[in-house]
């Protein structure tokens, strides 16, 4: 059986087409997230067919995730990204008891039973200090790639302290660290550190190992090191980890279907 | 057979008025059709609002939103106003003890920029008096009071301090300076008897040493001379043993409420119109008698459902007990359309949902009870009541409603939460809902809706 995941988050916008039967990935794809997010999922669903070389007709069933998930009208039904990314987490790693899943906008801490099913969950949607859009803020201040900041961010000796709880204060600080004289890797570092922090705030004090990091910032090495040192424990990131979500999505919509 | 009853929005309880009346609704003098509320007193908020299609909601709401034109026809017979602020259920007891007094609770006010979607610009205005954005909502107490349109000038205004709400104490301190005296009594922090110190037991399964409960008693014993002296009675004893018995008359009718409602296997009443009718609680919205008979007439309408099979949310709904009041109305309405229900509250005053023990003499009674509020205590004692009353009406999820600014105990949510996880077991999560949360409805959806299919999860356990 032949099912669809679409994660339509406030950055981008992920797609996959699994096959459940065979539980096999047969395509993926992402766009950046736009006005138009029905007609950008469409797109890029219609593309991800094309290159499985499926027609829709051969999709059991769609489902919809994330932020403008109820925008997307060719899906089925919807599901919160909780439960989808904690259902494509436990398809990667069984063993997976915590995910973090840090995205453009917000970020999750997700903790799981042994057979993967959540347990509990909690979010920060209100402030961006914990989130990607402080890293691509402090890239674009930097007038740099966001992708390029944990390579910049492991030449750091001493991380500077960013102490400032609130991203448009911390860019105010991270303007002044500069003017200062501070080597911008260690303020990279400390951004970093800064946001590991917010998220090891929301995950509180106990934090059940294996952890797993997903979410677009997932791809960026510095942040699970900086997440290690707060939570204390290692943190895995599991292959594509920004499709986790879209992952998810598939397999609920074909078990749902099934 | 069951049947799911439909919410109506503002524009659906237009048609069901006139349709009730076509029935020969029987209504109270503060009735009328909702609609006049948003018309008349710009409380915007309702046309974004889901309401329950009885006469006994009806009557709950236009009772609730009549408050300020009824306090002013009380003044208008002569009647005297008292002010009652941060006790939340103690102050108002005492007073409709005795003839000519009506209470209300200015902290009310915490609502009116949700209502009137901010139209009235109160919170703005308490910003230039001074409290800003920092402190809880409830400072458009602040304004209000000085342009008075919310609420009468009240003759005495009486305000509990000490262990209570930081942010409050500061807004009443700049309440007083900015000229509204204040008849100030003492509430201590409740703390665990010593061994061997002479304990006093509290409703909701407490105790406390019983110098506390005579430090309480005293100072209620100053707010007593103080009503009797502005009503030109005597508060004795026996006036306020009756006044006990009133209060209980209310305090039972809500308890079979909530046990109606929240232990049903579906909910026959929603949420919104839940919060609403538990607040009469805390000062019977300015009119005892008339709380008793809006309260009858919700739970004869919730035991009829009952009896019926007529439901507000399906017999699937995720059981969910939802702490602390919202800012924003329209958050209980997400519940439902998120697929769950309310399945037991603790809206921040369960010490006046309590009996008040009628076997005490009655200040020694009220003592004990108001120092079993919630707020007093420490947070473990909360959390224990949420976790007994979960229990009680198999909750599957817990809601914690955060009110921004509010800071009366900031690791109180977390205490809960983990109390919860460790106990019960079940999902928690928190919610910061501002007074009016339009643009966050989307990611307040998200994380219903995750919690509700957490739950739903967890039932093929």
């Amino acid at each position: 059986m032949i099912c669809g995941g679409v994660d339509a988050g406030s950055r981008a916008i992920k797609t996959m087409l699994f096959d459940l039967a065979r539980s096999e990935v047969l395509a993926f794809g992402m766009s950046d997230q736009g006005v138009e997010q029905e007609r950008l999922a469409t797109e890029l669903f219609d593309r991800l067919l094309q290159q499985a070389g499926l027609a829709r007709a051969q999709v059991a069933a769609v489902v919809a995730t994330g932020y403008g998930r109820n925008a997307i009208r060719f899906a089925d039904t919807t599901i919160t990204e909780i439960t989808c990314h904690a259902r494509g987490v436990h398809h990667l790693a069984p063993d997976a008891r915590t995910i973090i899943e840090i995205g453009g906008q917000d970020s999750k801490v997700i903790a799981l039973e042994e057979r993967g099913r959540v347990r509990d969950f909690a979010m920060n949607d209100r402030c961006a200090a914990g989130t990607g859009r402080f890293l691509e803020m402090v890239a674009a201040r930097l007038d740099m790639g966001w992708d390029k900041l944990s390579a910049l961010a492991q030449a750091s000796r001493t991380p500077a302290q960013i102490s400032n709880v609130c991203a448009v204060f911390a860019e105010t600080e991270i303007i002044g660290l500069l003017a200062a004289g501070q080597p911008l890797p260690d303020v990279v570092a400390g951004v970093q550190n800064a946001v590991a922090t917010r998220v090891g705030a929301l995950a509180g004090r106990v934090v059940v190992s294996p952890v797993y990091f997903t979410g677009g910032v997932a791809l960026q090495p510095g942040m699970a090191r900086a997440l290690e040192a707060v939570l204390g424990c290692p943190v895995l990131v599991p292959r594509q980890p920004q499709f986790t979500g879209a992952l998810g999505a598939a397999i609920l919509a074909g078990e749902r279907a099934r | 057979m069951n049947a799911l009853m439909p919410k109506l929005d503002l524009a659906g309880w237009d048609r069901r008025y006139a349709e009730l009346q076509g029935r020969g609704l029987h209504e109270a003098a503060y009735g009328g059709p909702l609609r006049r509320h948003v018309d008349r007193d710009r409380d915007f908020r309702l046309e974004q609002l889901q309401f329950d299609g009885s006469a006994a909601a009806l009557r709950l709401w236009n009772f609730l939103l009549t408050e300020n034109e009824r306090l002013h026809q009380a003044r208008g017979r002569g009647e005297k106003i008292v002010g009652t602020m941060k006790d939340l259920g103690t102050v108002p007891v005492m007073a409709y003890a005795l003839p000519g007094l009506r209470a209300f609770y200015p902290d009310g006010a915490w609502w009116t920029p949700c209502l009137m979607e901010g139209s009235d610009q109160l919170l703005q205005q308490a910003e230039s008096l001074g409290i800003d954005a920092s402190f809880c909502p409830v400072r458009a107490m602040l304004p209000a009071f000085q342009n008075g349109e919310h609420f009468p000038r009240p003759d005495l205004l009486i305000c509990s301090t000490g262990a209570v709400c930081d942010d409050f104490s500061a807004i009443a301190q700049r309440l007083e300076h900015l000229g509204h005296a204040i008849f100030w009594w003492e509430m201590p922090r409740r703390r665990a008897p010593e061994p061997g110190e002479g304990a006093c037991v509290l409703p909701g399964n407490l105790t406390a040493p019983s110098i506390q409960v005579d430090c309480v008693r005293l100072e209620l014993e100053r707010v007593r001379l103080a009503l009797a002296e502005l009503a030109g009675v005597p508060l004795d004893d026996a006036r306020l043993a009756d006044g006990l018995r009133a209060a209980n008359r209310v305090r039972r009718l809500l308890a079979s409420l909530r046990q109606a409602v929240y232990a049903a296997p579906a909910a026959p009443l929603p949420a919104l119109e839940m919060l609403v009718a538990e607040m009469l609680a805390i000062h019977f919205c300015s009119d005892r008698e008339e709380t008793v008979a809006v309260l009858a007439e919700l739970l004869a309408e919730a035991h009829s459902r009952l009896r019926r099979g007529h439901f507000v949310s399906g017999a699937q709904a995720v059981r969910v007990f939802w702490v602390n009041p919202v800012a924003d109305l329209r958050a209980m309405n997400l519940l439902e359309d998120c697929g769950g229900r309310l399945a037991g509250a603790d809206f921040m005053f369960s010490h006046a949902l309590d009996l008040i023990p009628e076997d005490l003499p009655p200040l020694e009674a009220l003592a004990r009870t108001a120092l079993a509020d919630p707020m007093v205590g420490p947070a473990t004692d909360r959390a224990a009541r949420v976790v007994r009353e979960c229990r009680a009406n198999r909750a599957e999820a817990v809601v914690i409603a955060r009110i921004p600014g509010a800071s009366h105990c900031v690791r109180e949510g977390e205490i809960i939460r983990q109390t919860v996880r460790q106990t019960l077991d079940l999902p928690v999560i928190e919610l910061e809902i501002p007074p009016v949360s339009d643009a966050m409805l989307p990611a307040l959806a998200s994380r219903l809706q995750a919690v509700v299919e957490t739950a739903l999860a967890r039932r093929s356990k």
